[in-house]
Order: structure tokens, then C-alpha cells, then sequence
């Protein structure tokens, strides 16, 4: 009597897949005509971007008055939109490199994708930034570049300036991880392409990859190299991003929790971003059976914890806003809850403390309608999140007098919807162009068991596979 | 030695090479291509360098072309031909002047920079006003540069010239038989005498004498503001028509009923000064200030003890303190409430008999003859009130006036002068279809106004700037007016136009003429100093104001001539409440006044002190009121007031917003005069014109009415500067005590020191907050000088002077309404106003907060000037990203706008909010051409070129006046000496007509600043935060008992 250990389910589902199909799979998209659909989505998100475009233009020609901005709050939906695009722009690099370094094997169908959204969010972060300030053609001034200023020199104390570096790394290694993982599909593409243009431009891409094993050699060390590189900048980007509030007199800034607080918060709604984006991709792109429910589970598992850890952070602050005695902070902390924005308060409770809780019952975590409801209910949840964090602090601080309210105008709104707008056009593009999914990556845990055949009757296997006479 | 060479170029020379010295006789030892590039054709196109010159010529070329692209072309600024003597470039010139609008008086100091007027300030030398000011004079500077001047004489509505004019109108004065004028309070003997030259003698007969005017009754004297019942109650009661001085200096106990004295009451800022020095809780004795009143004034918010009375009951109030005081007169029984604070108010009289001031604000003849009973049973004429040197400043006879327009209206006026009012505006329609029937009518508008559009006639008079004059203010005092700038157009003075109407003076200049009559009737009433005339005359020009003490005897015979009871006991007060829904106050806002302000944006800007509304007038109710009739309370970006119309008498306003105002007598209302003005290029007025609601009163204006009130369909956004009310029971923000418990000494029952508890050795201690530092000091304290500023919150009286005055030197741009609407003014300098609440401010819950913030029914008001603190340890120096705001070595937190990019989060990290972006391009931006003197180039004269304007996109804040620092700094290096304290003013300091503001050197231990940092009172604002601020505010005391309301 012999005992088969229980198999694992597989990652990838079906019994047809091939290393073949794999490929076929995931360029069909790129090899194939471009469909109505795509040109649609392109139309839309290319209109949406430019209508942003246009209201940066707009903005960058008139000035900040444009916006809903006052002399109390003096950022609004500028650094809600870089906090929330920063915050999205975690997930990528958390699933491409902790996950490797876990040896999470189910990250290989969705790390390029995330990756990809990482990138872009990260694009649509950095503009805020930009175009929040006053003056943006001196923006090269918060760079320590040597010059002939006289004696200047940028502030080391500024958060502001610690963000530049933070970001600008961030971008920077997650672009090159992302990028090197691309290398071996692109060359896939370029030795199946057929025509001359998209032949070159895809071995211009693919740097010359010749698939030996030591070419793989060195991807997997560069890969891990990467990773471990990777790896610290996801807690530091958003934990330094934390800190231009933390390091403020604000009440309400003014927190040492923010840090942790932050990157928890981060990879709540990167992983709810990633949910949004795969599920209409796997769907539209036919790769169900690369990107399962079972990936699904786990990122909406993610979002419990981390959602969670979100719950407890806001809790905590609260009690310690009491427990401070400070004056101020009690204030801003009930102001919060209470004032005139505590519908903005409840909304960022209800939205990522009370409804990912509902994760905990299977059969919501494994539906995919309610999964895909629920990212986008977190991702309004944490942009109201910056917004609280943001507004509800600034504009009632410390003397009543200048206490006000903030209210967007058409600017504010038209260039975060603009902000969307553009992100799908990139993400559009990639989608077209780019390879979907790792699957050079994903061939790795493609089983090749027998055991489909071990069952199968003669007759079944014969229809399979006709002997050719 | 033959060889004097010590030193050769080489061996040739030592050698005296034969080949050497050949070419040494050249200057040029080698040969210089000339030929190559000057010669013909051939040697050119032969040449080895002709492609090196070429580019070096075409480097040139481009280098030259872009250097001179780089720089635009500079074609407004000329050159002195001839530099006058007393200019010198970048050297400000200040000239002692007056300003006197037919409405507020003061001496004042006018800066010119370059020949330009750009910043006006008291004279702190005046013995009538010791430096005060208000905020209309200070933004007065602004209206000489208002494009919307009148530019040339008109004639019906047309440019014309001065000599069209000025024949015609000499002949319409000679065929006239019945020729008027009417003007606004004249203080001026010179204009009183040109007007009278001007017409042959016609106007008025002044028989050469200055001391008995014989005033003619062509001659009618109208104030838009009228004091005419008080006038003719005095005119009852001393036998002379005239305003007494009032000496608040003295006035232990002062009582107000109704009378803004602080704000629009008279002669204001001869009062300010005085008031503050009573108001010092460490001298020996405090003033205790009562006011009853319905509107809150700003008299009510510096009040000790504030009583909302409605306007029909100011009578009753005046009758019973009248009575209780011993005196005989039917006085209606007071309300409960009214009947304690009059016998607490009678009871502090009593107590200070000679040294106390009892005023109203009614321009009832009866209720003014009360008041006078009850100063003169109070013994305090000669002593806190003087008839004998009486004010001038008010003169205007509402009698004279009504049968002026009676006279008009019938046909029998020929030619009618108009100078200095604005009848069609304040009268309204009875004036404007009079006027109609007046032949020939004169204005002498500066800048068209309703009356001036109906006159046959406009001769524009020059702004005052440009003027000279010679005023009495005051019996006994003169001052002068003297021009800063010759006429920017094609303007001429009224008196000027007078003299050359005239048969006598047609060659005459005012300048000329002033100088005679000063010296023929001014200068003999100078016994005391022994100087010649021109002497006299240049002192006097030079001081701006001279003074002579009347003859004691001659007080003292008119204190005793007042002894008959002037028929007080025969009066009958009717204490029945107006008709209509409300009693209607029409009072006027600090900033406008009646109408000076109205059309200077500047003024419209500078915040009511107590509202801190801009821009528009409103009517001001009860919230509680306004609740019942389901009124928006909280004004905000989005959260636009409610419109109500407003009838009295049959004249209705249509549409005016309802502003909350805590406070507020129930049952009446209030709205500001003076409104209604187009500002700027605006195409509508601002604020709506309240004049036709004035009433006409047994002959007299009354500015208290009974208004029917009905509600308006709609919505009108109303832009404050402070949307909330009250303090939050944060004591670190405000500090205020009574001064009982200030007296009696322990500083921590009301000023308490910020305490941390800490461990130490196990222990739980409390430590001085001064002790935790987060960071390393800088190294100002006891090195050279560090800044600083202390101010007074008794002292200050919330009167907004500063604000403008700072806008004024620090080219602080003007936004319109709907950026204040939107939270943007760009205010350097704010003065917070909170209201105290009925809530208990220990109930630190949600419920409780909610409480805070609304206002008490009748609350106490602080105000609390609020600029850069200049923190030692500044939360926006750190998180500047490219260091653009840095801390001095003098304790200054400075900002370089050229560095600056504009992140704002300097501003989000002031914890006192009190940084101010440049949101858009003030200078060119669209939106702001109608509202910003500063886009046009006749507006931006007014700019201060000490201080640099500030581009898009930057931040900027209150720099404490660092030029005039820098200025002071460098007078004190070339006088050899130390900076002395006091030298260096702010412009808020300079400009504070009580003192409020202190500016020094806190390291100069000798220094005013110094003693006051280290005062009892001294505290810093949201100290346990440990920025450490640079400015101090001594907490404020109020005149009362612990257990007194």
C-alpha cells in the first residue's frame, strides 16, 4: 500500500498548459491586431490625461491660486494625490522583491504587473510634488547641485528634501529591477517576431539576451541582488514620506507612529490597486489561469493584515492624543472625529478599518466582484486617509483665528482625475507592448507532472495524443 | 655707473642689440596685421585670419546681442537734470503736514521717497494727538495716486480748460444775486477768507477781523456725520456752538453711551493716546470704562464693562445717571438689568468726581443738554472737559442746511459752491432735484462723485497732498498742511480757484495768501516765543502744528458761566422703542468711516476690527436672532450670509447681506455709513449706500431709526478674514486677568509659567518649559543686537491702523474680495479678535468644544495683533527644503524670495499662520486689475522701493520692517554711536496710536523692550511649543472685580 502525499494545488490551473501555451497566452496581446476594446480604454484615458494635462498647464501659467488653497491649508489634494500615487507605488516592489526573498513562488504571475503599476504610480507621485510648488521652473534648486549661486545649499533638515532622495531611488531601483526582469520575455518576443520593425525594437530592448544558462545565472544572482536592495527602500520611501508631517508642530503631524503607520498603510492600498488592475486584466486578457483565485486570496489575506495594522495605528492615535494631555493634539484628534470634516474621518474608517474586515469570510475573499468592489473601496479609503491626515491637521491648528476650511476647485480635482488619466495610458501601453506577465518566470512552476496521464484512460490518451500511421 | 638698467628684457637689451633698439622705437615691437583686415579686397581675401576674425566678430556679434537681449530697455526713469537740493536718491524726506477730510483730524508726517509721498504716519510731536492716527489717514497716501482722479476742470460732464472755466464762473459770480456754498467744516481761516474774497464779498463779510467772524448765513457749513444736536446743546449750555476737548488722560472713570469715542466719535485720535495711558494696570490708578451701547463698537470691545442698550433707550440711561446723580429731570424707570449697571456706573461716577468723562453718541439736543448736567454736576468742566479750547473740527448746522436745500429747491439759489461733501450722496434725492433748480453749480470733487456728476461745473481741488492749508483744530492750536508733490494733473486747489475768482487776490497763490494771514491774525497771538515772523513760520512748517495756552481766567469764567441749569429739569425723555421690526444704529467702520475709505483698497482690505469683515457693509444682529429667522451665524468660504431688505421711512435698501455680530443689542441692528463707492476700476460700488436711511429728526440727523426688515431670496458671499469666533479656551493663545487679581501680585493666578514634568533620579519633577531644547540656541542672546517686539494687549485697541499702515510700507498687495473670500489676504500683519464664550472652557470634550465655539451673548472681546513671531527656533527654518528662510544673526527670521520655490510648507509648519503665498501674479494677473493700485503705473508710486514686490509663487511674511532696521542700523554707524532705543520703528509701532507696539533690542538691557520682556505680564504665544518666539505680549488687564461681569 503506498501513500501519495497530498499535492499542493497547482499555481497554474488547467491541464492543457503548455510552455507553449504560456507564450501564446501572454503575447498574444502583443502579436496580435490591436482590439476595439484597447483602442477604446486608450481613447478615453488619453482624453482623460490630456484634460490633466491641460489643467497643470493651466496651473503652471496662472499659479497655485488655482487651486482651492488657503493661507491656512497650504496643501490639500496636491500632497493627498503624491501621498495616496506613493502609497499604490508600494505593492509592486513588495511583491516583486520581499516575496522573492520569501521564496513566494505565487508572486511570479502577478510581479511584473504590479511592478508595471508601481512605475507608473510612482510617475504620477513624483508630479505632485513638481507642480505643487510655486515657482516649478526652479525645482532644480532642491537638488545639492553644485553652483554659482553664491553660498547655497539645500536644508538637510527639510523632510521635503529627504522625499527627493527617497523618491528618486525608489524610482530609480524599482525601474531597473523591473526592467531586468523584462529582459529574457523581451527576447522571447523578439526571436518569435515576425515583421522587421517590432523584430529590432524588441532586440534593442532585450540587450542581446541569448537564453544561456549562465545569462540565467546572473539574472537570478542580479535578481536577488535587487531584491535585497529593493527590500529596505519599501519601508524607507514611505516612512520618510511620513515624515513631513512627523517631524512638523502640526497637531495631528506632529506623530512618531507615522513611519510604521505609513508603509502599512502603503501596501494596504497597493495590494487593493493591484487587486483593481488584475482583475480586469486576467479577465480581459484571458490569463485566469496564470493569476487564480487562489493569488487573489492571498493579496486579499495581505489586505486584512495590513488593514489591520492600519486599524490599530489610527486607534493608537487617538489614545495617545488623549493620553498626551496635550491640549492641541486632544483637539486636533476630536476635531477629527467631530469637526467639519469628520465625514471625511468616517468615510477613511469605514472604507479601511471596518470593511476589509469582511475578508475574513472565504467566500467573500474568493469572490471576485466583491474583491474588486472592495480594492476600489480602499483605495477611496486611503486617499481619504492622506486627506485627513493633511487637511483636518492644518486648517484648525493652533490659533483659532486662522482656522478654515479647504475646498477643492476644479483644478484640484481635474488634475488628480487627469492623474488617472495618464496612469492608464501608461498602463495601456504596457499592457500592448510589454509582457504582460514574467513568463519565462512563470514556465519555472509550471508542473509537468505525469500524474494527468498516470490517470487517464488509453482511449483519452490516444485522442491526446494521435499515433500518426 | 654709467648702466642704470637693473633689470632688461633679455640679452638683446642688456647687449643694446642695434636690432633690438630699431624696434623698440615702435610702440608695437612685432607688426600688426593691419593691412590684413583694414586693407583692399585682395590682401583681405589673401589674409591668414580672416576666418578668426570672422568668428571672433561673429561671437561678438552674438555675445553683444544676447548680452543686450537679456536686459529690457528701462524708458520711465529719467534723470534729475538738476538734482534738487533736498533730494537725494534712496534718502527719505519726511514732511510734518495735517490731514483734515472734513471728518477725521490729525497732524501728520508724510515720508517721500524720490519726491514721492508713499507712507503717512501721526506726528508724534502734536500735542493734540501725540501721534495718533487712524486708519484712513494712514491709507490716505493711496488715494493721491488714484487713477480715477479727476484730471481736468469739467463743464457739464466734459473736459474743459481753467480758463473757460474760471471766466465763466467769474461771470456767473457777478450777475448772481444769491450765491451759496456749501462746504464741509472748515477749519481754515485762510479758506474761510478766500471763500469770501472769491465772490467780491459777497459770500460772507469778514471785516478783516480773524476773531469775530461774522459768518453769513450764504455761508453753510455741513457735516456728513452730523454732531449738529450735540452743537446746538452746547450752544444752549456755554453759549458757545462748539465741541469741547476731551482730556481721557485724567478720566478715572469714563461712560459711554453710544459714543464710539475710540472708533468714529469726534475727534478720535485726539482721544487714543490719552485713553492708553489710563489703561496701564501698574500706575496707580486704572480708568474703569462703562459703555452702553447697541452696535458692538470697538469703544465696546476695549470697554471694561459693555451693556447692550438699544438706541431708543440711550435717553433713558443719560436721564437716569442724570437723576442719581442728584439732578432733576423726568427720567423714564431704566429695564432691571439697564437699572444695575447705571447705579454701577453712577456709583464709579461718584467716586471720581473731577476726574471722570460721561459722553453720548446721540445727536439729540436734549439728551446731549442731559449730558452736559451730568458733567457739570460731576465738576468736570475745566478739568477732564474744556469748552474754553474747544475743537473746531465739527461745525456743520443740519438747520442751515435744511433751509439751504429748502432755499435751492425754490429756484432762489444762482450759483451754489459745493466743497468737501458729498450732499447728493449723504442728503440723497431732496438735495439731487434740488440742485436741479440752482443755476450754476461748482464742484470741487476730486474724484467724481454723485453731486459732482449734477454740477455745472467741476474744478477738481488738488488731493490734500498736494495742498497747502493752515488749520485750527482746536482754540488755540494751528496747524499746517504743507504739499509733498506738485499736482499730478491738471488740478487746482479750491482755495486757489477761490483767489482767483476773486477781484482782490486774482494773482494771489493760497501759498502766498496762508503766509499773510497767518502772519496779519495768527502770529500776533504768539506772545510767548520772541522769533520773527519768517522765523516763526519756518518752525512752525517745520513742526507742522503750534500750540498757545489760552488764558486761565478765561476757563475758569466760562466753567462758572455754566452754572444755571440750562432748563434739563423741564426735559421729557420718551423711552418708547422706534417703530418697526428693529432700532436701526448707522454707525461707520474703522476703516471707511463716512465715506473716506470707501473707494481706497487699501481700506476696503484692512478687516473690520470687530467683524473682520472686508470689503462690504452689512447689517450686523444677534445670532441668536438670526437663528430665529433661520440665518446662516458662520460666515465662511462657502458659507455665504443671508440678504434681508431694509425700509425706514418709506427708503428702502433692497438686498443687504446679515452678518453675526455676538453682542449686539437684542432687537436692534447696525450698518456702516460711507458705503456704496466704486473702488478702483471696479464697474459696481462696493457695499451698499446707507445715507438715504438716515432720518431727519426735529431738524437734527438721526443716525437712530426704526427699520422694517423683510427677508431676500439669495444668497451673498461675505469675505472675513477670521471665520472663527472665540479662543477655544486656549490660554496660551490669550492671557487676560482682572485687575483684582493682578493686583494682587502672584503671577501664577494669571500668568502662569509653562511647566513639562520629567524624570529625574526616579523622580516625576516639573521643569520651567524654557529648560527643554530640542535644539542648539542660536547665538543672538548677548551678542550684538536681536530684534524683538513686545506688545501691549491692554494697550491695544484693536484699531487696524497698523494693518495698513503696514501694507503701506511693505507693498503688500491688495487681493479683492474674493481671494479674502478664499482665505488669501496677504496681510503682513493681522490683529486676531476672539470673543469670549458662556461656555466652561475646562470641558475639554467633544460636546464641550462645540460649546466653545460659539461667542457669549454679550462677550468680552480681545484683540491680538498677530504678525511673524520670529521664532528662535522656527518651525518653517527647518523644513524649508532649499533654505530659503534662514534665522539671522540678529534673532530675524528672514526670507530670501529669490530662493524661495514655493512648497508652502514653511506656512502648513507656522504654528502662528502667519506666512502669506503669493498665490498668483498680483502685478499682471487679470483678476487683480481692478483692485490692485499696484497694475496700474500711477497706483505703483505709492510702492516703497525699500521694499522689494514680490514675485508668483513665493512666500513672503513680516519681515519686522528689516529696511527700516537696516536704515537705522546704518544712521547709528555714521553718527559713531550705538543704536539708540527707539531709533528703529516698525512701521506697526510707528503707526500705533497707543503704543501698543514696542520694537527694540532685547539684548540692549536698558531698552523699553528689554524691561517689558521681563515684565510680569510678559508671555509668549503657544510658548510649550518651544519655538520661542522674538515677540512678547504683556496679558491683558481689565478694570474689574473677580466676581464682576
Amino acid at each position: 500500500m503506498h501513500k501519495e502525499a497530498a499535492i499542493r494545488e497547482p499555481l497554474i490551473l488547467g491541464d492543457d498548459v503548455t510552455y507553449t501555451k504560456i507564450s501564446n497566452d501572454v503575447l498574444a496581446t502583443i502579436e496580435g491586431k490591436t482590439t476595439k476594446s484597447w483602442k477604446v480604454l486608450m481613447t478615453i484615458a488619453t482624453i482623460v490625461g490630456l484634460w490633466g494635462v491641460g489643467n497643470i498647464l493651466y496651473l503652471i501659467g496662472v499659479g497655485i491660486g488655482t487651486w482651492g488653497l488657503n493661507k491656512t491649508v497650504g496643501w490639500a489634494w496636491d500632497i493627498t494625490n503624491f501621498v495616496w500615487w506613493v502609497g499604490i507605488g508600494h505593492a509592486g516592489t513588495l511583491i516583486s522583491a520581499v516575496l522573492l526573498l520569501f521564496r513566494q513562488k505565487w508572486r511570479m504571475a502577478i510581479n511584473r504587473p504590479a511592478e508595471a503599476m508601481t512605475i507608473f504610480a510612482v510617475f504620477m507621485a513624483g508630479l505632485f510634488p513638481l507642480i505643487h510648488m510655486g515657482r516649478i521652473w526652479m525645482a532644480y534648486w532642491i537638488l545639492p547641485l553644485p553652483n554659482t549661486f553664491g553660498p547655497m545649499w539645500v536644508n538637510f533638515n527639510s523632510p521635503l528634501l529627504w522625499d527627493v532622495f527617497a523618491i528618486s531611488t525608489y524610482l530609480s531601483v524599482s525601474l531597473v529591477f523591473w526592467y531586468i526582469g523584462l529582459i529574457p520575455d523581451f527576447a522571447t518576443i523578439r526571436d518569435r517576431a515576425k515583421s522587421p520593425v517590432p523584430k529590432l525594437m524588441y532586440s534593442l530592448l532585450s540587450f542581446g539576451w541569448s537564453g544561456n544558462a549562465k545569462a540565467w545565472q546572473r539574472f537570478e544572482e542580479v535578481s536577488l541582488v535587487l531584491a535585497g536592495l529593493a527590500t529596505p527602500l519599501v519601508f524607507s520611501v514611505h516612512s520618510i514620506v511620513s515624515m513631513d508631517f512627523a517631524t512638523s508642530v502640526i497637531p495631528g503631524w506632529h506623530t512618531t507612529i507615522f513611519p510604521p503607520y505609513f508603509v502599512a498603510g502603503a501596501v494596504f492600498s497597493g495590494f487593493a490597486m493591484v487587486q483593481t488592475l488584475m482583475l480586469i486584466v486576467r479577465k480581459v486578457m484571458h490569463l485566469e489561469q496564470y493569476v487564480t483565485v487562489k493569488h487573489i486570496e492571498y493579496m486579499n489575506i495581505v489586505i486584512i493584515v495590513t488593514g489591520s495594522i492600519v486599524g490599530v495605528a489610527y486607534l493608537t492615535e487617538l489614545f495617545i492624543s488623549w493620553y498626551s494631555g496635550v491640549e492641541y493634539e486632544s483637539y486636533a484628534f476630536i476635531n477629527r472625529f467631530s469637526g467639519p470634516y469628520a465625514w471625511a474621518y468616517w468615510s477613511m474608517m469605514t472604507c479601511n478599518v471596518i470593511s476589509p474586515h469582511l475578508f475574513w469570510f472565504k467566500k467573500l475573499r474568493t469572490n471576485l466582484a466583491f474583491t474588486f468592489f472592495m480594492s476600489i473601496i480602499v483605495n477611496i479609503g486611503m486617499w481619504f486617509e492622506r486627506f485627513v491626515i493633511i487637511v483636518t491637521s492644518v486648517h484648525r491648528d493652533y490659533l483659532p483665528s486662522s482656522w478654515s476650511m479647504f475646498y477643492p476647485t476644479w483644478v484640484d480635482i481635474g488634475i488628480f482625475i487627469g492623474t488617472l488619466g495618464l496612469f492608464s495610458v501608461f498602463y495601456l501601453l504596457f499592457l500592448r507592448y510589454f509582457p504582460v506577465l514574467a513568463f519565462n518566470e512563470v514556465k519555472s512552476i509550471l508542473k509537468s507532472s505525469g500524474e494527468k496521464y498516470k490517470n487517464m484512460s488509453d482511449e483519452d490518451f490516444k485522442k491526446l495524443h494521435p499515433v500518426k500511421k | 655707473m654709467a648702466n642704470s638698467k637693473k633689470y632688461w628684457k633679455g640679452l638683446e637689451q642688456l647687449n643694446n642689440d642695434p636690432k633690438f633698439l630699431a624696434s623698440s622705437r615702435n610702440e608695437f615691437p612685432e607688426e600688426l596685421p593691419v593691412d590684413q583686415f583694414l586693407g583692399d579686397k585682395e590682401t583681405l581675401e589673401n589674409s591668414s585670419t580672416s576666418r578668426r576674425d570672422f568668428l571672433k566678430y561673429l561671437g561678438f556679434g552674438v555675445a553683444a546681442a544676447s548680452l543686450a537681449a537679456c536686459e529690457s530697455p528701462v524708458t520711465k526713469a529719467i534723470p534729475y537734470i538738476n538734482k534738487p537740493e533736498e533730494i537725494t536718491p534712496g534718502k527719505a524726506n519726511y514732511y510734518a503736514s495735517t490731514y483734515y477730510d472734513g471728518n477725521d483730524f490729525a497732524p501728520i508726517l508724510v515720508k517721500t521717497r524720490e519726491g514721492r509721498p508713499i507712507h503717512v504716519i501721526g506726528n508724534k510731536e502734536s500735542k493734540l494727538t501725540k501721534g495718533a492716527i487712524n486708519s484712513r489717514i494712514a491709507g490716505s497716501v493711496l488715494s493721491l495716486y488714484d487713477n480715477n482722479r479727476l484730471k481736468n476742470p469739467l463743464k457739464n460732464g466734459k473736459a474743459t480748460d481753467w480758463k473757460t472755466v474760471d471766466a465763466e464762473i467769474t461771470k456767473a459770480l457777478a450777475e448772481g444775486k444769491n450765491i451759496k456754498i456749501l462746504s464741509s467744516t472748515l477749519l481754515s481761516y485762510s479758506t474761510k477768507l478766500a471763500l469770501s474774497k472769491s465772490a467780491g464779498e459777497k459770500v460772507y463779510d469778514i471785516q478783516g477781523n480773524f476773531k469775530g467772524v461774522k459768518i453769513d448765513t450764504n455761508f453753510v457749513e455741513y457735516d456728513e456725520i452730523s454732531y449738529s444736536g450735540m452743537l446746538d446743546a452746547n450752544k444752549t449750555t456755554f453759549n458757545k456752538r462748539a465741541i469741547p476737548t476731551y482730556n481721557f488722560e485724567k478720566a478715572k472713570t469714563i461712560v459711554s453711551v453710544g459714543a464710539d469715542f475710540m472708533g468714529n466719535w469726534l475727534d478720535t485720535p485726539m482721544y487714543l493716546n490719552d485713553y492708553a495711558q489710563t489703561r496701564k494696570p501698574d500706575n496707580d490708578w486704572m480708568s474703569k470704562h462703562f459703555q452702553f451701547e447697541a452696535n458692538m463698537s470697538l469703544s465696546g470691545t476695549n470697554a471694561d464693562v459693555r451693556i447692550p442698550a438699544k438706541p431708543s433707550e440711550y435717553g433713558v440711561i443719560v436721564a437716569n445717571i442724570y437723576k442719581q446723580l442728584g439732578g432733576s429731570v423726568d427720567a423714564p424707570a431704566a429695564n432691571a438689568n439697564l437699572e444695575s449697571k447705571i447705579a454701577a456706573a453712577v456709583k464709579a461716577l461718584k467716586d471720581t468726581k473731577g476726574s471722570s468723562i460721561v459722553i453720548c453718541g446721540s445727536n439729540n439736543k436734549n439728551i446731549q443738554l442731559i449730558v452736559n448736567g451730568i458733567n457739570q454736576l460731576l465738576d468736570n468742566y475745566g478739568k477732564t472737559i474744556n469748552i474754553v479750547n474747544h475743537s473746531n473740527t465739527k461745525a456743520g448746522d443740519d438747520a442751515k442746511v435744511n433751509a439751504l436745500v429748502e432755499e435751492m429747491s425754490k429756484g432762489e439759489v444762482d450759483v451754489l459752491f459745493i466743497y468737501g461733501v458729498d450732499p447728493a450722496r449723504s442728503i440723497g434725492d431732496k438735495f439731487v432735484s434740488a440742485l436741479s433748480k440752482v443755476k450754476t453749480s461748482v464742484s470741487f470733487a476730486t474724484k467724481e462723485n454723485e453731486t459732482s456728476k449734477l454740477c455745472t461745473y467741476v474744478c477738481p481741488d488738488n488731493h490734500a497732498l498736494e495742498s497747502w492749508n493752515e488749520y485750527n483744530p482746536v482754540e488755540g492750536c494751528f496747524t499746517l498742511q504743507q504739499p509733498t508733490i506738485s499736482p499730478l494733473f491738471n488740478t487746482r486747489q479750491a482755495q486757489e480757484s477761490f483767489l482767483k475768482w476773486s477781484e482782490e487776490y486774482k494773482t494771489v497763490s493760497y501759498y502766498q495768501f496762508i503766509k499773510e494771514v497767518w502772519e496779519d491774525f495768527i502770529f500776533p497771538e504768539n506772545g510767548v516765543l520772541s522769533l520773527n515772523f519768517n522765523e516763526h513760520w519756518n518752525k512752525a512748517l517745520h513742526d507742522g502744528e503750534i500750540c498757545f495756552e489760552k488764558p486761565q481766567a478765561e476757563a475758569l469764567e466760562s466753567t462758572t458761566a455754566f452754572v444755571n441749569a440750562t432748563g434739563i429739569s423741564s426735559i421729557k425723555i420718551d423711552g418708547a422703542s422706534f417703530a418697526g421690526d428693529f432700532e436701526l444704529e448707522l454707525t461707520q467702520n474703522a476703516s471707511v468711516g463716512a465715506g473716506a475709505g470707501a473707494d481706497n483698497p487699501w481700506l476696503q482690505e484692512t478687516p473690520d476690527p470687530i467683524t473682520k469683515v472686508t470689503w462690504d457693509n452689512y447689517v450686523t444682529m444677534h445670532p441668536s436672532e438670526m437663528k430665529e429667522r433661520g440665518y446662516n451665524t458662520q460666515l465662511g468660504e462657502e458659507s455665504p450670509a443671508n440678504l434681508i431688505s431694509i425700509t425706514v421711512n418709506g427708503k428702502t435698501i433692497d438686498s443687504i447681506p446679515v452678518v453675526a455680530q455676538p453682542g449686539q443689542a437684542k432687537g436692534t441692528i447696525g450698518i456702516a455709513l460711507g458705503y456704496g463707492k466704486v473702488v478702483g476700476n471696479m464697474t459696481e460700488p462696493t457695499g451698499k449706500n446707507a445715507y438715504p436711511l438716515v432720518e431727519n429728526k426735529d431738524g437734527v440727523v438721526s443716525y437712530y431709526v426704526g427699520a422694517i426688515i423683510a427677508d431676500v431670496a439669495g444668497t451673498y458671499p461675505i469675505a472675513a478674514t477670521q471665520t472663527h469666533q472665540t479662543v477655544m479656551g486656549r490660554d496660551s493663545v490669550v492671557r487676560e486677568t482682572t485687575l483684582a487679581t493682578y493686583k494682587q501680585g502672584d503671577k501664577d493666578a494669571y500668568n502662569p509659567e509653562h511647566k513639562l514634568a520629567t524624570h529625574e533620579n526616579g523622580k516625576t519633577v516639573k521643569k520651567n518649559i524654557k529648560e527643554f531644547d530640542l535644539w542648539k540656541a542660536h547665538p543672538v542672546e548677548n551678542i550684538g543686537h536681536r530684534w524683538g517686539m513686545s506688545i501691549d494687549m491692554n494697550a491695544c485697541i484693536g484699531c487696524s491702523t497698523c494693518i495698513t499702515s503696514c501694507n503701506s510700507e511693505n507693498n503688500v498687495p491688495v487681493v479683492g474680495k474674493d481671494e479674502v473670500r478664499r482665505g488669501r489676504e496677504m496681510h503682513w500683519m493681522r490683529i486676531d479678535r476672539y470673543y469670549s464664550t458662556d461656555a466652561d472652557i475646562e470641558d475639554k470634550s467633544i460636546s464641550g468644544y462645540r460649546k466653545m465655539e460659539d461667542p457669549a451673548d454679550n462677550p468680552q472681546v480681545v484683540h491680538q495683533p498677530m504678525m511673524c513671531q520670529h521664532c528662535n527656533h522656527a518651525g518653517c527654518e527647518t523644513v524649508c527644503p532649499v533654505a530659503a528662510t534662514t534665522h539671522s544673526n540678529e534673532g530675524l527670521n528672514m526670507m530670501a524670495y529669490n530662493r524661495c520655490i514655493g512648497t508652502r510648507y514653511c506656512a502648513n509648519n507656522c504654528a502662528y499662520k502667519v506666512r502669506r503665498f503669493n498665490w498668483f501674479n498680483y502685478l499682471a494677473y487679470d483678476k487683480f486689475t481692478e483692485i490692485n493700485p499696484a497694475q496700474d503705473d500711477l497706483g505703483r508710486m505709492v510702492l516703497n522701493p525699500d521694499v522689494v514686490v514680490r514675485a508668483r509663487g513665493v512666500m513672503e511674511k513680516c519681515s519686522m520692517c528689516v529696511q527700516r532696521i537696516q536704515e537705522g542700523k546704518l544712521n547709528a554707524k555714521k553718527a559713531g554711536t550705538k543704536v539708540q532705543d527707539g531709533a528703529i520703528q516698525t512701521a506697526c509701532s510707528a503707526s500705533c496710536p497707543t503704543n501698543a507696539i514696542t520694537f527694540g533690542d532685547l539684548n540692549d538691557t536698558t531698552s523699553k523692550i528689554n524691561s517689558e520682556m521681563n515684565h510680569n505680564r510678559a508671555y509668549r504665544v503657544i510658548e510649550e511649543v518651544g519655538q520661542q518666539p522674538n515677540v512678547y505680549y504683556l496679558t491683558k488687564v481689565r478694570n474689574l472685580e473677580n466676581n464682576e461681569a
